[in-house]
């Protein structure tokens, strides 16, 4: 099964090479475009750019076929509610009782869902190409303190883990009989005791013995530590950042200094 | 007891072509075909990631196989539910943790009976007997995960017994176990055993199975690599190295007496040894 | 010089009103494979926690008696500084093997004690080698073999260039081939880096050879501490320890009992089959 924690996949494309600070301050201004353009077509320009990046991005149709699911539901999901919920604007199209459908309303709703998409894509891009590793290193070099970066990374790394141990708990319960899918609430929630009270006990004796051997290997020992793997911008880092940033500054500055409706 | 005669006899259990791929396509079981008699004690042994693990949960169900089929109890393994199997074969997972929930020994181990509705007097009975073959009576009041590995171990597998299964699989029961704690659970499986239940025992404790088993299924790359009586299975080194198994000094030092002429039966334990050495030296006087 | 050296060492932890030792005084030189046997509670994973300082530093603990290692006291020495004289790893390995990649996994020590990274790299690459891990690189810890796991954590420990190895149960969750493997490796560490090996284990069977020394611990005491010829064979106290004595020194303490004066004892294999097939073709003149 694929699942959320896996989506990244070992390739050597441009993407993949990209300093993770680069494309974390990529994606953060590519979302924020996102949000400042509000006319369908330019839209539809950043969505194709994006979707070209994500064809880029080589990540195999298993794992994009799973992370684009998603987005186009919920894509659809926004253009066929959007119009029902908003029926402000003329002229109306529907008027069905209480349910009233304007054509700017679905104009909105198909400008608001393809900014979604755009959204949701730019950071699928980013999950498939960057491997947990080099996100934390990077946020880890962007100021957040090398404990929590710690703490994010072995709860990255473990959360996989603990999903097996649920596994493994729930079968040891079917072993004895019980039927997850039996009862009323009070029943199965009772069941779900038996596996949430074991998995906790297994996580506390793992985190214990986790700070043992983080300690038998001198963690903490000094403030400044070293670090085995340094990130460093390469001449393709600068430039794509800021190519990234001159996508973004200067439709913003049209937008609010010029005042050019995009 | 002899392989072939054994299963001739009904099996309680029995694999047909069975394979079995974990989603993502690893394949951990090919064409496995073999049959359990009832009153059978079977070890599986095998490396890590031979297979052993995988073929033990095709026993009670908890894996369904990709194709062939399985047999538990006359029940195709495919089309009944866990719960139903679990009336037929109990099933010990390697980590007492997994399985321990409840706050005193005694529920932990009515849970089973309990939640499998067999009926209030049936239930008390098959609970008391199983704390007392454990020995675990006095614990009975106690909260299962203050308990010590070897008791926690013996609160799971008494949990699972009091479901009164016929045949009982245990995933490496003796790991973290001492000497003591191992030699009074291998104990209590020749009791069951000599109740009639059949014993299915996985495991690295080559000692364990030379003294207790009678027959060694053993696994490599998700095959069965060989399936013979106890003393054959240790018989041939080299085919053990390729199973990423070891005899028993006792068992490989027997074996070359043997091929010398200096004994004449094998021995799973130093005694047995001694006890050859003896009755060899009283027929030569 | 001396690895370590406990002095009429007590530990009682805190909440306890056991002691978890008692007056234990060993000494080891350094270069030594020590087996430190025993069983369930017998005391050994708080005798290996006690050399790296874990033992009281970071498990409450009321200790007496002195603690040295590598000359060092090891109540007025850091946890991390201890870090870098005493290799520590544990019995399971999925617990210690916290990182994303193998190669932070044997970086991450050297980097909390801020090693210049050029130097990390190439104990990283020297550590790998070692173990026989060359080129696992940027695999994830998760994705090896249970073997490779236990490798790995001997790994991490020895980037950081310890002169005391401590493995605490480290065959526990490996199979009969994999702890071939590692006992293999326990002994290049020795021949080739003349590093001083602890290893705590609840049996001794696959262990006879490899060891200088053994030392029974039984509650929380040394009950026996000498040559593993002449600890494994002393087969009561083994016992009493609740410890399974080898198959073959079991079997000459058995045969000495049965066939006084008639068997020599020994301890290996061939030494076993070479003193039966005497006893067997010298048959004649027992008592009945």
């Amino acid at each position: 099964m694929t699942r959320f924690n896996d989506l990244y996949s070992e390739a050597d494309t441009f993407l993949h090479r990209l300093d993770p600070r680069v494309k974390m301050a990529s994606v953060l201004m590519l979302s924020l475009l996102a949000f400042i353009m509000s006319s369908l077509a330019y839209l539809l320009v950043l969505l194709t750019f994006i979707f070209i990046l994500l064809l880029l991005a080589r990540s195999s149709y298993r794992k994009t076929a799973f992370a684009m699911k998603f987005v186009l539901r919920f894509m659809a999901l926004i253009a066929i509610l959007w119009p029902l919920f908003d029926p402000s604007g003329t002229p109306v199209l529907i008027r069905l009782g209480p349910v009233v459908i304007t054509e700017p309303g679905i104009w909105r709703g198909l400008t608001s869902a393809i900014r979604v998409g755009c959204l949701a894509t730019v950071w699928y891009i980013l999950i498939f190409t960057t491997s947990q590793r080099d996100l934390v290193r990077g946020l880890v070099k962007l100021g957040l303190r090398f404990d929590f970066g710690l703490a994010l990374a072995i709860a990255l790394r473990y959360f996989p883990a603990f999903g097996t141990v649920m596994d493994s708990i729930i079968d040891a319960q079917r072993s004895r009989g019980m039927e997850f899918e039996k009862g009323n609430i009070f029943a199965r929630a009772r069941k779900y005791v038996a596996v949430l009270g074991p998995a906790i006990v297994s996580a506390l004796k793992t985190a214990d013995m986790l700070a043992l051997a983080m300690q038998s290997r001198a963690y903490g020992a000094r403030r400044n530590r070293t670090y085995l793997r340094e990130l460093r911008m390469r001449l393709s880092d600068y430039v794509a950042l800021a190519t990234v940033l001159a996508m973004f500054v200067v439709p913003a500055v049209a937008k609010y200094v010029l005042s050019v409706p995009i | 007891m002899n392989a072939v005669v054994t299963a001739q006899r009904l099996p309680v259990i029995s694999l047909q072509d069975v394979s079995f791929s974990y989603e993502g396509g690893i394949e951990a079981l090919k064409r496995v075909s073999l049959r359990v008699a009832k009153g059978e004690k079977v070890a599986v042994v095998g490396g890590n990631g031979s297979g052993k693990t995988t073929l033990a949960k095709h026993l009670n169900g908890l894996l369904k196989p990709s194709s062939g089929k399985v047999l538990i109890g006359g029940q195709d393994s495919s089309r009944t539910s866990v719960a139903t199997l679990a009336r037929t074969v109990g099933y010990v997972f390697q980590n007492p943790d997994y399985q321990l929930f409840c706050t005193s020994v005694e529920e932990e181990v009515r849970f089973g009976p309990h939640s499998m509705g067999l009926g209030r007097d049936d239930e008390s009975a098959l609970v008391e007997r199983s704390m007392k073959l454990m020995g675990i009576g006095h614990l009975r009041e106690q909260s299962p995960i203050s308990l010590s590995l070897g008791d926690r171990r013996k609160v799971a597998i008494a949990s699972v017994l009091a479901t009164s299964p016929e045949v009982f699989v245990l995933d490496e029961p003796t790991t973290g176990l001492d000497t003591v704690e191992s030699a009074q659970l291998m104990a209590t499986l020749d009791v069951l055993r000599s109740e009639g239940m059949t014993v299915v025992l996985i495991t690295h404790e080559m000692r364990l199975v030379a003294q207790h088993m009678d027959r060694v299924i053993a696994m490599s790359e998700g095959s069965v690599a060989f399936d013979t009586e106890v003393e054959e299975a240790f018989s041939d080194s080299d085919r053990l190295r390729r199973c990423k198994l070891l005899a028993p000094p006792i068992t490989v030092l027997a074996q070359r007496l043997r091929a010398q002429g200096a004994l004449s039966k094998g021995a799973a334990t130093p005694l047995q040894l001694v006890e050859q050495v003896v009755r060899v030296r009283g027929e030569r006087r | 010089m001396r690895a370590f050296e406990l002095t009429k060492t007590r530990v009682r932890y805190r909440g306890s009103d056991i002691l978890a030792l008692c007056d234990v005084s060993v000494g080891v030189d350094e270069g030594e494979i020590v087996l430190l046997l025993g069983s369930n509670n017998a005391g050994k994973s708080t005798f290996c926690r006690l050399l790296n300082g874990l033992v009281p530093h970071s498990i409450p603990a009321q200790v007496d008696g002195a603690v040295e290692v590598l000359g060092r006291d090891v109540s007025k020495t850091s946890v991390a500084r201890l870090a870098t004289l005493v290799g520590m790893v544990f019995q399971e390995p999925e617990s210690q093997l916290f990182c994303m990649s193998v190669e932070e996994e044997v970086a991450f020590g050297p980097e909390n004690i801020a090693i210049p990274r050029a130097e990390i790299i190439s104990r990283v690459e020297w550590a790998l080698g070692v173990v026989g891990l060359s080129g696992y690189n940027a695999r994830p810890p998760s994705n090896l073999s249970g073997g490779e796991k236990q490798r790995l954590a001997i790994a991490a420990a020895l980037s950081m260039r310890p002169r005391l190895l401590v493995l605490d149960e480290p065959a526990y969750a490996l199979d009969p081939a994999g702890r071939t493997d590692l006992y293999a490796l326990l002994r290049t560490l020795r021949e080739r880096y003349g590093m001083t090996i602890i290893i705590a284990e609840r049996d001794a069977e696959e262990l006879t050879e490899l060891c200088d020394r053994v030392i029974l611990l039984r509650s929380g005491r040394v009950v026996a501490d000498g040559a593993p010829s002449e600890v494994l064979s002393r087969i009561d106290e083994m016992v009493v320890a609740g410890v399974s004595p080898p198959q073959i020194a079991h079997l000459s303490a058995l045969l000495a009992d049965r066939f006084p004066g008639k068997t020599r004892p020994f301890f290996t294999m061939g030494g076993a089959e070479k003193e039966i097939a005497d006893l067997v073709r010298t048959s004649g003149g027992d008592a009945p």
